[in-house]
């Protein structure tokens, strides 16, 4: 339905016409004439009326709504409001509000007043519906009909936006993290890693993850706390990993968040982990600069994902089809003798070796294998070929057929093999896709090659290259504030109390609702 | 006044608020694989059928299993986080004595003639534990147990000890576990201890030397 009006800023020439309609509407206290005129011109007033678009006459006013500003102290209150009983039910009370609040935000108010009579329900419902909510109530207000005037206030949005304080909660592998941002700004980002407890089982056991996720809860909470300097009352909403990762260890936080955000009667955003690990950037620049490519490697993850809008377009390009990087890196160790976590061991140990020395296989990098893994991984073949040769290396050695294996280039051609599949990858999917940038995020980051190898090869292929902070790149429970926060600003519906955790939740849900 | 919300996810999701030491709102989700779905809305009921906001609730009470471990977790570490949220205190009860409870209201055990609580601990295994009988404040006498066993070995050692125990088939609930904290409270028992029982360890194969791939098998 069209309307069949229109709105217009007054002038002292509609004087006549409203105080017609001002004694029509309000009998028994009218507003004087000198009053009236007084408004329309004074400073910081803004009038609008309301014209037919169908009458025979259209210099005939059938509404008007005055708003006084205080740009000082940036608010406002609504003056009056009238629409002629004949014009009444059409939805152009609302459009007068509506005119009103619009110049109240490009006025830069942050909060709007208004009086309304409390036998006057029609009007309060329309103010409820506007976000007006009822802070006050004036006994008597309105004279001689002794009728209480009910005081509304209305916060706007508007351009000083809200900095949302979001705490987020991450707990999808061996790392319980608990982070705070305010809007885009990092105040707290307490990782508690269970990281030592799986060393003697070479790899991440998720009962035993799961389990310290549970006893790291309370002191990890109170650390970012105290680290922010904000207490748990002034949070505006919870934000918790769903997925992807191990479930039981997703369990701990989802059920963890959800009390909390049940018990401060605050929102709850349902957040994917993946998506958090791209996000974590805005922390360290204000914003993501999209369309930007991810690379995300860690010991759970080996995927690449194109991200256009990060709240509602990820594509995953493409992962790991076995072990991801960090696996390799951690089986390959064992398989030389060096301890768990494999990733900074095998570093070590690569120090001063031929990167190479031995021509270990990358993964679905054959013509063959482009064709439909072109942006998968795949480390299975590789970590076997390194134990194959390890395995040959020491028998030859111990039959004297050959010298005593050399370690150094082992690591360092194995470790070589992984950063030149990662990184080929990745900038084959820029420049196919005609994306200038490269986002690395997870635990692997931390390779001192990989990151060489990346900066090498960005800057060959004019690609910006951004790998945040380390303590920003393994799994963190900031980057998952910063996906809540950010869904906020957006204006997204927080999500239901119902949603589960997801261990193989798609990079395409960013938030479940 | 205050109220005392107690959580239970040994089994299903179980949920109740307490005010004044009286039942007035329980949510029990029998279904044993959905609690980090079922948490946040059954703990949201309780507090709207009361008309309680999380601020009012005063104490928080959680049954620390013996369970099967994943679900058990999500009730802790809701309880916990819950009772950080609002300041509330904190104390955990043994959930089969929650069972004990209630099935002592209506059977009558003596040393002599225990009561036995078992539940499923899964993988052909159950949780048990003996009661005695209850105290003057209702607070159940667990006299063995928590412990794991399979069936048949459980009953051949009752058998050796040609103890034939009252047996039962109640399900835990919500307001068992409130009503359990009650009776602990009076007899000087309740305790501020929530760490989960497991009783068994994690079932994790530490791999073999050099070349080896250890397995990993999670539960």
């Amino acid at each position: 339905m069209t309307a069949n009006w229109a709105i217009r800023i007054a002038d002292e020439n509609d004087l006549d016409q409203i105080m017609r309609i001002e004694n029509e509407c309000f009998a028994s206290d009218a507003w004087s004439i000198e009053n009236m005129h007084d408004e329309l011109v004074g400073a910081e007033r803004f009038y609008v009326v309301a014209y037919s678009t169908i009458a025979e006459d259209p210099d005939q006013l059938i509404g008007y709504a005055g708003l006084a500003k205080s740009p000082l102290v940036a608010q406002g209150d609504v003056q009056t409001i009238a629409v002629t009983p004949s014009s009444r039910g059409i939805g152009l009370g609302r459009a007068l509000m509506n005119a009103l609040l619009a110049e109240a935000k490009r006025a830069k108010l942050k909060d709007v007043f208004l009086e309304v009579r409390a036998d006057n329900p029609t009007a309060q419902n329309l103010y409820l519906a506007l976000g007006f909510e009822q802070i006050d109530v004036r006994k008597r207000y309105y004279q001689p009909d002794d009728v209480d005037a009910i005081v509304m206030r209305l916060t706007m949005a508007g351009d000083a936006k809200h900095e949302p304080l979001v705490l987020g909660i991450e707990s999808s592998c061996d790392e319980t993290g608990i982070g705070i941002v305010r809007g885009n700004t990092l105040l707290a980002n307490v990782i508690s890693s269970s990281m030592e407890m799986h060393a003697r089982f070479g790899g991440v056991v998720p009962e035993v993850a799961a389990r310290a996720h549970l006893e790291a809860l309370g002191p990890t909470l109170h650390e970012a706390l105290a680290t922010a300097k904000v207490s748990l009352e002034e949070i505006d909403a919870i934000a918790v990993t769903n997925g992807p990762g191990l479930a039981g260890a997703l369990m701990v936080g989802v059920g963890a968040a959800k009390a909390l955000a049940v018990s401060l009667g605050k929102p709850i955003y349902a957040v994917n982990h993946l998506v958090g690990h791209v996000g974590v950037d805005i922390l360290e620049r204000g914003e993501l600069e999209t369309p930007t490519v991810a690379l995300l490697v860690s010991g759970g993850h080996t995927s690449l994902l194109l991200v256009r809008d990060l709240l509602n377009d990820v594509e995953l390009l493409g992962e790991t089809i076995d072990d991801a990087a960090g696996e390799a890196f951690d089986k390959v160790a064992r398989v030389l003798g060096l301890r768990y976590p494999g990733g900074p061991e095998i570093d070590r140990a690569a120090e001063g070796g031929d990167p190479k020395a031995i021509r270990f296989p990358r993964g679905l990098t054959l013509p063959k294998d482009m064709d439909k893994h072109r942006y998968d991984f795949s480390f299975s073949g590789l970590k076997t070929a390194v134990a194959r040769h390890v395995e040959i290396a020491q028998a030859k050695a111990a039959a004297g057929e050959a010298a005593e294996m050399n370690i150094a280039d082992v690591a360092a051609s194995f470790r070589e093999a992984v950063a030149d599949v990662l990184v080929t990858k990745a900038v084959n999917a820029c420049l196919d896709h005609n994306v200038p940038r490269l986002l690395l995020g997870g635990g692997v980051i931390a390779n001192r090659r990989l990151r060489e190898l990346a900066k090498e090869r960005c800057d060959a292929n004019g690609i910006e290259l951004r790998i945040p902070a380390l303590s920003l790149c393994t799994d963190n429970g900031a980057m998952i504030a910063a996906i809540g926060s950010q869904l906020i600003m957006a204006g997204y519906e927080p999500s239901g109390l119902d949603f589960g955790a997801d261990s193989t939740l798609p990079v395409t849900t960013v938030q479940t609702i | 006044m205050g109220a005392l919300l107690a959580i239970d996810t040994s089994a299903g999701t179980s949920v109740a608020l307490f005010r004044d030491g009286k039942l007035v709102a329980e949510k029990n989700i029998t279904d044993n694989m959905k609690h980090a779905e079922s948490i946040g809305s059954a703990i949201a009921a309780v507090l709207a059928e009361a008309k309680v906001t999380g601020q009012q609730v005063i104490e928080v009470v959680v049954g620390r299993g013996p369970a099967p471990f994943t679900g058990l977790r999500v009730g802790l570490a809701a309880a916990t986080m819950f009772a950080e949220g609002t300041g509330a205190q904190l104390s955990g009860v043994v959930s089969l004595d929650a069972i004990a409870l209630t099935a002592l209201k209506t059977l009558k055990a003596s040393p002599a003639k225990p009561l036995l609580v078992t539940t499923d601990a899964r993988r052909s295994e159950v949780y048990w534990a003996l009661y005695s009988g209850l105290t003057a404040n209702g607070s159940p006498m667990r006299v063995e147990g928590p412990e794991v066993l399979k069936p048949a070995v459980l009953a051949e050692m009752l058998e050796a000890r040609m103890l034939e125990p009252l047996t039962t088939d109640v399900q835990i609930t919500g307001a068992a576990v409130g009503e359990l904290a009650e009776a602990l409270r009076a007899d000087n028992l309740l305790e501020r201890d929530v760490t989960a029982m497991y009783l068994r360890a994690p079932d994790a194969v530490e791999p073999k030397a050099n070349g080896q791939f250890g397995k990993k098998v999670s539960s």
